[in-house]
């Protein structure tokens, strides 16, 4: 029950903000925080709860939900999405925190917010197909509002295109779906996954093709990551967090959970292409960030650097590799999701991003300076924390598989340490801009936002197998399952 | 020979009760001119023919009244979508400007006769049948389009007259060359007919079937018939409007899969061509309906990409595809009527039929915004709303039956068709409105709309019982 409980909390709140009148907006951001809160505190129960030591599902609930086309309400966690739902649980609570400065409309605000955590949560969770496709849709629509009516610059332009490019690679899913249940007349992932390696080779490629477009647009892979930029600048500061620290991940997820199991000729048959386009995505998101003058569009524009390693490592088909994309999901989230609430706390008091507007902000705002220091190490993969242990394992466990692709990536580290340099130096260092003399530090809801994921930085930076251990016995399973066929 | 006229009376009473209301109606119409009595009355006749045919599902399948209708759960589904269009059109009415200024009986009456003709559309087993029941919605339509007596409403009117007549003898054409070749009018005994036909008039046989395709293709909008829509949905009432964008769709498709059933020896012939034209309508609907700036134009051009979508499901011709078109058609009449019933509201209060006249409609009506928003979303075939579930069916049935060309279409036409959708909803929720005074629909409008958007959700979430119920309805057609 534990599962449908991180559904229900966040669905019990928006039913309750739904009720209340649009003027108590205390009482709507306390249920909405309280809510999140709960549903975070849940996640943990559920990290504390699960069992490392196999590669089964766990706490699997199944009901049916629509028995005339064999869909079940089935949800279960393993090694693989665990790391995920309580990524997300943690940074929805954080961005609700940061949410607080939302100044208008609060009520629809927290609705569609609760909304959007629902469906992150359960496309992490969904264990049938049918019902994985419906979370990962109903993430759209608040998205869409959330980025168009609060959000800043383009909005509506940026909302509308995030809107049709994930719905066209939604839809190419859809048409994967349809073919899939007319073949094996199942949405069961866990019954997919033992017949899925029956199906002729050509079939498996066209299906894992089909996903592949869902999935890319989302992570995004270049050629389809034009949305993002857009969509993280001109979302609110508490979407971005989720845009860059939740949803791209479902795309990734979904190579986990789907492609991968689903279809394994298909993913053999195109782990090359993975690994040149992680390649691409690593040193092409690194020098477009470099030639960035916007703060939040730096950030944007590594997040697709960093979901390089992603696919690199899913590319490779070996423990360490596969262990490095996971965990370098997690790690992104955390970090980029940090970055962009630190972006945030910027924007809020200065109301520009234009990083040569800034400028010796590191002895006006220490605590600030401090932590943003720390953030962009990460980022930047300094040993000791955690952007390093992922992207290393992930570039060592492809290293023996795709060569060439493995070295030119290697440079895309080298880059991002440039522009992340360069930011902490345009940002802090130098003379201080006169405009900021009064520019106040942190506030403590800023610092709680922030200082969470500082620590887990600092832990898994330090002690990795704190992650890793919860997700190796999913990858390994995963493995294993592709090695068989 | 009485007993059997007696029985088939009795299958027949939900259209009896109909037809005998609307009489009543339009002389209550006469006699106040409030209308309150008429509406009254319209009501009572709507709730006495639902009764009627709840009573009637539990009769057995056959055929009545000497062969020309058939009553069976395929038509069953029909009749119950026909009265539910009805209905909520007469809610509709009741916050329309437009019709309120003509606010009479005449107006329900005819309704309520074009509500039988749809019913008796889906049950047509003859095609003497078929074409009576076609003329009578037909006629009715042309009435309530040109029932506003202004210019714009009377020039609609005429268009739809001149239209429909001329397809209307297209296909009586069609119906006399099938006539002449097999000497049979019954559905039953075309088909017979048609099996041992002789080689040198399949041709001819073709030829017929085309011809009467013709008249239906004009009902329900496919292209190249659909050129009437968008002036006439725009010239008309928009409840009427409403009417014509889901009621003779739904009942043209029925008929359509029931003579379609009849003709199965010579359809192998047909059909090809009616791939492309599927494709082609839900194509041309939705590309069309991009540049458009006015809402009931919009949804004319929607209507027919959405028409493209039902086709699939005809032209697939499986049993799932049946079943597929089936739940189709109860979404659309959900979907469509709640996203026109925030039309007419809209238009009550700022006079305007532009996209512009929905700006800010999420704070002026804050409900209606939501539940408009659901019917919207559902037409653009977002999960969990019942739209999708719709559209999964019929892409899956096209993808079964290895025309996998249908999803692909219905798919790339989805995209497409997001982004006028999502256009109206851009405007009542991402503009700020042009007067911030609150809109206040009146109380039926408010309950066609909250009924649609509710039935759109609530069955998306919840649709076990009604695929169930539809799942016992396929292959069981009669003729």
């Amino acid at each position: 029950m534990i599962l449908s409980s991180l559904l229900g909390i966040p669905l019990l709140g928006l039913i309750t903000v739904l009720l209340l009148p649009r003027t108590a907006v205390r009482a709507i951001r306390m249920v909405a925080t309280g809510a999140t809160a709960m549903t975070c505190a849940a996640t943990v129960v559920l990290v504390t709860a699960f069992d490392p030591h196999t590669a089964a599902i766990q706490f699997q609930e199944r009901l049916s939900w629509i028995p005339p086309l064999n869909i079940f309400y089935h949800l279960g966690v393993d090694g693989l999405s665990l790391s995920m739902v309580a990524l997300t649980g943690l940074l929805a609570f954080l961005a609700c925190l940061a949410s607080w400065s939302i100044a208008e409309r609060q009520k629809e605000y927290f609705v569609l917010y609760l909304l959007l955590e629902i469906g992150m949560l359960g496309t992490f969770m969904a264990l049938d197909l049918f019902l994985f496709y419906i979370f990962w849709e109903v993430v759209l629509v608040p998205m869409y509002f959330l980025i168009g009516i609060w959000g800043g610059g383009r909005r509506e332009y940026s909302a509308f295109k995030f809107f049709i490019y994930t719905l066209a690679g939604s839809l190419a899913m859809l048409l994967g779906i349809l073919a899939l249940y007319f073949r094996a007349h199942t949405f069961d992932l866990l019954e997919l996954a033992k017949i899925g390696h029956t199906f002729p080779v050509g079939f498996q490629q066209v299906l894992f093709l089909a996903f592949f477009l869902g999935f890319a647009i989302k992570v995004p892979i270049f050629p389809f990551h034009t949305w993002l930029p857009d969509a993280h600048v001109d979302a609110p500061t508490p979407i971005s967090v989720l845009l860059a620290g939740v949803l791209l991940k479902m795309g990734a997820y979904g190579f986990f959970r789907i492609g991968y199991p689903l279809f394994p000729a298909g993913a053999q048959w195109f782990a090359w292409m993975l690994a040149l386009l992680g390649m691409i995505n690593i040193v092409y998101g690194a020098f477009v960030a470099m030639a960035q003058t916007d703060f939040k569009r730096l950030v944007a524009y590594s997040s697709v650097s960093h979901m390089g390693f992603v696919l690199l490592g899913l590319s490779s088909f070996t423990p360490e590799g596969m262990n490095g994309a996971l965990l370098q999901m997690f790690n992104h989230g955390t970090i980029t999701g940090g970055m962009f609430l630190l972006v945030g706390v910027l924007y809020d008091r200065t109301h520009t991003r234009q990083l040569d507007a800034f400028g010796g902000l590191g002895a006006q705002a220490p605590r600030y300076a401090g932590i943003l220091t720390v953030f962009s190490l990460a980022s930047l993969g300094l040993p000791g924390l955690s952007g390093f242990v992922s992207e290393f394992l992930a570039l060592v466990g492809t290293f023996g598989v795709w060569r060439w692709q493995t070295i030119v990536s290697v440079l895309g580290i080298v880059v991002s340490a440039a522009y992340m340099l360069m930011v902490l130096q345009r940002v802090l260092l130098g003379p201080l801009n006169q405009r900021w003399k009064q520019l106040p530090d942190m506030t403590g809801r800023e610092l709680v936002t922030l200082l969470p994921l500082l620590v887990i930085i600092v832990i898994v930076g330090v002690y990795p197998l704190s992650v890793l251990a919860l997700q190796e016995q999913g990858i390994f399973g995963l493995l294993a399952h592709v090695a068989r066929h | 020979m009485s007993q059997a006229l007696l029985e088939s009376l009795c299958v027949w009473m939900p259209e009896l009760v109909l037809s005998l209301g609307a009489m009543l109606v339009m002389l209550l119409g006469a006699v106040s001119r409030t209308g309150m009595t008429a509406s009254l009355a319209s009501w009572l006749v709507l709730a006495g023919s639902a009764a009627t045919l709840w009573m009637v599902q539990a009769l057995p399948a056959g055929t009545w009244f000497f062969g020309l209708i058939a009553l069976d759960p395929f038509s069953l589904v029909f009749r119950w979508v026909a009265l539910g269009v009805v209905a909520l059109v007469v809610l509709m009415t009741h916050g329309s400007l437009e019709v309120e200024r003509t606010w009479t009986g005449e107006y329900l009456g005819v309704l309520l006769l074009l509500g039988a003709g749809l019913m008796l559309m889906a049950q047509a087993a003859h095609l003497l049948m078929a074409y009576l029941a076609i003329e009578l919605v037909s006629l009715s339509g042309y009435v309530l389009v040109a029932l506003a007596r202004d210019a714009r409403s009377s020039e609609a009117g005429l268009k739809y007259l001149l239209f429909g007549a001329l397809s209307s003898g297209i296909m009586l054409f069609g119906m006399s060359l099938m006539f002449g070749m097999t000497g049979e009018l019954s559905l039953g005994a075309i088909r017979h007919a048609l099996g041992s036909l002789a080689p040198s008039h399949q041709a001819a046989a073709g030829v017929a079937v085309v011809l009467m395709l013709v008249g239906l293709a004009f009902k329900i909008s496919m292209v190249p018939f659909h050129m009437w829509t968008p002036d006439v949905y725009e010239g008309a009432p928009i409840p009427v409007t409403a009417l014509l964008s889901v009621g003779p769709k739904a009942a043209g498709l029925a008929l359509l899969v029931r003579i379609t059933q009849a003709l199965a020896p010579v359809w192998e012939a047909v059909a090809p061509i009616l791939v492309v034209l599927t494709i082609v309508t839900m194509t041309l609907g939705n590309v069309v309906a991009l540049v458009q700036t006015n809402v009931k134009r919009l949804l004319a051009y929607s209507t027919i990409g959405q028409v493209g979508y039902l086709l699939i499901g005809f032209v697939v011709n499986t049993g799932l595809s049946l079943e597929a078109l089936l739940v189709y058609v109860v979404a659309y009449l959900f979907m469509n009527l709640g996203a026109f019933a925030c039309v007419v509201a809209v238009c009550r209060d700022t006079g305007s039929e532009s996209l512009e006249a929905f700006r800010g409609l999420a704070q002026r009506a804050p409900s209606m915004a939501l539940w408009c928003t659901l019917c919207l979303l559902s037409l653009a075939g977002i999960p969990p709303l019942l739209g999708f579930l719709g559209k999964f069916l019929l892409f899956g049935s096209a993808i079964e039956a290895n025309r996998t060309i249908f999803a692909v279409a219905g798919v790339i036409n989805s995209a497409i068709a997001l982004y006028y959708y999502v256009n109206i909803i851009r405007q009542m929720y991402l503009e700020a409105p042009a007067s911030p005074v609150p809109l206040r629909p009146s109380r039926p409008l408010q309950l066609a709309v909250s009924v649609c958007g509710l039935a759109t959700i609530g069955l998306g979430l919840f649709p076990a019982p009604l695929l169930t119920a539809i799942g016992q309805t396929t292959g069981t057609l009669l003729f």
